[in-house]
């Protein structure tokens, strides 16, 4: 008996040691300074930043990154722990507009004295100014991840359709073609929540608002502006799709949408450029892409944008600071390399590259980074935007009628935002 | 039991090492959370007092009507279903089937599983274009069944998911409490020409009680606090409507940072489950006793 | 009757019983075909039931692309570890309770029993926070230490030392035992299948538990095995195959575990259920 408890005791106390132990990176004497990053690129994307970092680490001795993935649904909510209680690591990814959460309490450092004005000044203008706050800089925009258009060139030869469509009359009529003759689908736009919720949806709409003129928000992004025709004609479209022309599946999740498309099953697939790495590995499927068409008449799509940003820790050390910096740096005038993820690089000097120019499809979508929406700056973005996915999930799924549904929708984000 | 004047002496001592991690990872922390809860924090920056505002907030919030409807659905779906599983495979196992000892194996067996891997296998064998089951469907003519997708039949299906993880538990528990009945009860039956359906229900099941009792109070409290095998499968979904409360709590509070309305809701869902147990065990815990 | 005649009512049993238990064992099959197909078999639309052309790449790709040996680790140690600090001071409490007579007993039992209904979303703000200034964040040890705390535990020990007769206790009083001794020499020996079904529940408990070390781990290699199956998910996006190679493996030890414990298990959690 006794044995046995001094047994289980060593066993604790070994186990023990090996659970208090943080692992954490130490910085020594000399030697390379280690520091750490959180991604929250998963599947293909992950891929490609991994094979990047590893090309930096590679490329000098002085830093050495550790990235780390984190699944793309708790990224936000580790990061949020992780900087109130300032153990955040050395250079964070955060979407901008995710940044307004951010950026108010103090959590982002400043980049204003660690980056040059040649470097500045190489960066694309937009997605450069959607980074600043109250004329401060707070992270550096990585990429423009718009939503695009892909298009299957078989279906549309089979089916006779020689011009992509444009308008919402074109689609309407080039999906009716594409099940006529060939009986497949004419458009693939998820509209249910499976993994992921129905972000597309809310995309699309927000997308074509733009387009009319329109906008998801009012200016200061205090109360919602889209209760009105262009929030009804956007709906309506997206409606009649799937209900009254039966082009679009219903009940279609996110991945079975991607999935219809890889498979040849349908014509038209909207989604961001994320997608062009997974559609591009997949054999057999002979496709194009191209920015968002002008569905309601104007050029508008929506865009996220990574940006990369250095969290504020409770001991600034200015040695990783700089590391961090350099680190952002290198990334940014090698998004060459994170094009093949599909994403489109915002440093103007990598757009002259030739690697640049040779890779396929994101040449042909490029352009759409000039017609990026911004992001509305409120705190609220992301209770707004999970909320208004799953009202338009029902509004296209059920076929409710379009102004009931908006006028729920508009009183919903009412009440989101006054709860801020 | 040993008298004694040391007995406070000995039952403090004897109760320290739990009391000392109960306060500081139970206690300490639920009393902090309520403080919270008067407060309007989004973590980061300085909390701002609101005092009852959350809790006024909270009970004209429909989403949280809506989201605790959610979980009572859940609640009454898995309560009777798996209590009922539960017993009729304990008689299985209890019986005279040659397959008893293969049948206790087979039906416990996924209780062992964790979450994620019962609710990922669930998900794919229900995915609607592809999961076997609508494969299935399709191969004898039907149409596939939209079973996470269609908002009548997503909860059932996540039912159905916990049903086949955690009914063996319940059979195990009813399992004991049968195989402790005297066989000459039931002999004496049949011999007085009772069926067997008459003996279950005269005899087995009013002697089994106090498990029963016991596994309608672990069940109840593991619904209420449902939330792994919901958002794996669903997501909330379809547009929300699966989306149960301690969800809702976890996105407030992690998602849209809004700690204090959070801390509110779980202190809520606290005095619910509170009531519901002291009624459970006041109402059908006496009653066995009787 | 001839045992090899059987009624027709004996027949529709079995069938019936013959259906569940395939029925009961099929999810299970299917993840492991899944995860021997290609995913282009999976993913397309011509069905097939069994595998083509079986492949272990799938498992290859689980062992090679991720943490997953990392993953089981960690779960190991942070269950076992919960297990064993649950039973060191869940046992004496239970022991108050069940024989000691102090004052306040009934109202301490009734606390710690309500713990149980608190969810856990209440803590976990205030937690990470305790945990954060102990500078404990991303470490084993936070992942398990709130866990520990098990009042059903309490409950069924307690349920079980009350069945033991006083008499055993008092002859050891009188020949002059102390409490302790009385406690270790014949209460925790005795105690025995009651103790298994705690180890049981609480290595589970720990081992299942999805949130909170989802919150306080940082770092991917760190994580336990229910996280990082998640986390696969998310990662790999519609690769099922993959994703089940994934579960499979996930659950290797805890197959392994039913195996070799299987009727303390359940002899465990039956015992549980009985009263006294």
């Amino acid at each position: 008996m006794k044995k046995q408890i001094l047994l289980v005791a060593l066993v604790a106390i070994l186990a023990s040691g090996m659970l208090f132990a943080q692992g954490a990176a130490e910085t020594k004497a000399e030697g390379p300074i280690e520091i750490t990053f959180w991604s929250l690129f998963t599947g293909g994307d992950g891929e490609f930043f991994d094979a990047m970092v590893k090309e930096f680490n590679a490329s000098q001795s002085a830093i050495v990154m550790k990235n780390d993935m984190v699944k793309f649904d708790n990224y936000y909510t580790k990061l949020t722990t992780a900087l109130a209680a300032k153990t955040a690591p050395d250079v964070v990814v955060v979407h901008q507009g995710n940044l307004l959460n951010y950026v108010p309490s103090g959590s982002l450092l400043a980049l204003d004295s660690y980056v040059d004005a040649t470097t500045l000044a190489d960066f694309q203008q937009a997605p450069l100014d959607a980074c600043r706050f109250d004329g401060k800089l707070y992270s550096l925009p990585f990429d423009v991840h718009p939503i695009v258009m892909y298009y299957n060139k078989d279906l549309m030869a089979k089916a006779g359709i020689t011009k992509v469509p444009q308008s919402a009359q074109e689609f309407i009529e080039a999906s009716q073609k594409v099940k006529q003759v060939t009986g497949k689908w004419g458009m693939a736009i998820d509209n249910t929540t499976g993994v992921y919720k129905a972000y597309t949806l809310a995309r699309l709409f927000m997308s074509m608002l733009a387009q009319q003129g329109g906008s998801l928000l009012n200016a200061d992004a205090t109360a919602p502006a889209f209760n009105n025709a262009y929030g009804e004609a956007a709906l309506k479209w997206l409606q009649d799709l799937v209900h009254v022309y039966k082009v679009n599946p219903t009940e279609l999740d996110y991945d079975a949408a991607m999935n219809t498309f890889k498979l040849g099953e349908a014509a038209f697939y909207f989604n961001g450029v994320w997608a062009t790495g997974t559609l591009e590995k997949t054999a057999g499927l002979n496709f194009g892409a191209a920015p968002l068409p002008a569905i309601m008449g104007g050029e508008a799509a929506w865009a996220g944008s990574h940006t990369l940003a250095i969290p504020v820790q409770k001991n600034q050390d200015p040695k990783r600071v700089e590391a961090a910096m350099t680190f952002i740096k290198w990334m940014t005038s090698h998004g060459e390399m994170w094009a093949k993820a599909g994403h489109i690089p915002t440093r103007k000097s990598v757009a002259q590259k030739s690697e640049m120019k040779a890779l396929p499809y994101r040449a042909d979508y490029a352009a759409a980074a000039a017609f990026a929406l911004p992001t509305p700056r409120t705190a609220a973005w992301e209770e707004i935007y999970g909320t208004l996915s799953d009202k338009l999930e029902f509004a296209v799924t059920k076929n409710q009628n379009p102004k009931a549904a908006l006028a729920d929708m508009e009183q919903t984000v009412k009440n989101i935002i006054a709860s801020y | 039991m040993i008298p004694g004047n040391k007995d406070t002496r000995d039952g403090i001592i004897f109760s320290l090492p739990f009391l000392v991690v109960y306060l500081a990872f139970m206690i300490y922390p639920l009393l902090s959370g309520l403080y919270i809860s008067f407060f309007k924090w989004d973590i980061l920056s300085t909390a701002s007092f609101v005092g009852l505002d959350n809790y006024r907030t909270l009970f004209s919030d429909e989403k949280f009507y809506s989201s605790l409807w959610h979980t009572l659905q859940f609640v009454l779906m898995t309560t009777p279903t798996l209590l009922i599983a539960g017993f009729v495979m304990a008689l299985a196992i209890t019986g005279t089937s040659p397959w008893k000892g293969i049948m206790e194996n087979v039906f416990f067996f996924p209780y062992i599983f964790s979450m994620t891997v019962v609710s990922t296998l669930w998900a794919w064998l229900m995915q609607k274009d592809w999961g076997i089951f609508n494969q299935v469907l399709i191969t004898i003519g039907q149409n596939p069944v939209s079973w996470l997708t269609n908002e009548k039949l997503a909860m059932w299906s996540v039912a159905l998911t916990t049903l086949w993880w955690t009914a063996g538990f319940n059979m195990v528990l009813f399992g004991a409490g049968i195989k402790q009945i005297p066989k000459e009860i039931y002999e004496s039956a049949s011999i007085d020409g009772a069926t067997y359906l008459q003996r279950v229900r005269h005899i087995t099941i009013p002697l089994v009680s106090s498990t029963t009792v016991l596994c309608l109070i672990l069940q109840i409290i593991a619904s209420f606090n449902v939330f792994g095998q919901v958002y794996v499968m669903t997501g909330g979904g379809p547009h929300g409507t699966t989306r149960v409360l301690v969800q809702y709590i976890y996105e407030t509070g992690f998602k849209f940072f809004k700690m204090g309305y959070s801390a509110a809701m779980s202190y809520i869902l606290f005095l619910i489950i509170l009531v519901v147990s002291i009624l459970q065990y006041t109402l059908l815990g006496r009653k066995e006793d009787a | 009757m001839n045992r090899f005649t059987f009624s027709k009512k004996q027949v529709l049993i079995r069938c019936v019983e013959l259906l569940f238990i395939l029925i009961w064992v099929f999810p299970l099959l299917w993840m492991l075909i899944t995860s021997l197909k290609v995913e282009e078999e999976v993913i397309t639309r011509t069905f097939s039931f069994w595998p083509a052309n079986p492949t272990l790449e799938n498992y290859i790709k689980a062992f090679t692309s991720t943490y997953i040996v990392n993953w089981m680790g960690n779960s190991f140690i942070v269950s076992l570890m919960a297990m064993l600090i649950t039973l060191v001071i869940d046992a004496p409490i239970a022991y108050a309770f069940a024989k000691i007579r102090f004052k306040g007993r009934n109202i301490l039992f009734w606390a710690v029993m309500g713990g149980m209904m608190v969810p856990f979303q209440v803590l976990i703000v205030p937690l990470y926070l305790q945990f954060n200034s102990f500078g404990l964040i991303n470490t084993l040890a936070a992942a398990y230490l709130p866990r520990i705390a098990l009042p059903i535990g309490i409950f069924i020990l307690k349920q079980f030392y009350e069945g033991i007769p006083s008499d055993l206790e008092e002859a050891a009083f009188i020949d002059g035992a102390s409490r302790y001794r009385i406690f270790a020499r014949i209460i925790l020996p005795l105690g025995q299948s009651a103790m298994a079904t705690v180890i049981i529940l609480s290595f589970i408990n720990a081992w299942n538990d999805f949130l909170w070390p989802l919150i306080v781990i940082n770092d991917t290699i760190k994580y336990t095995i229910t996280v990082g199956i998640a986390n696969f998910q998310g990662t790999h996006g519609t690769q099922y195959s993959l994703i089940m190679a994934g579960a499979a493996v996930a659950s290797i030890p805890q197959i392994f575990f039913y195996i070799f414990f299987r009727k303390k298990i359940i002899a465990g959690i039956a015992t549980s259920g009985m009263k006294g």
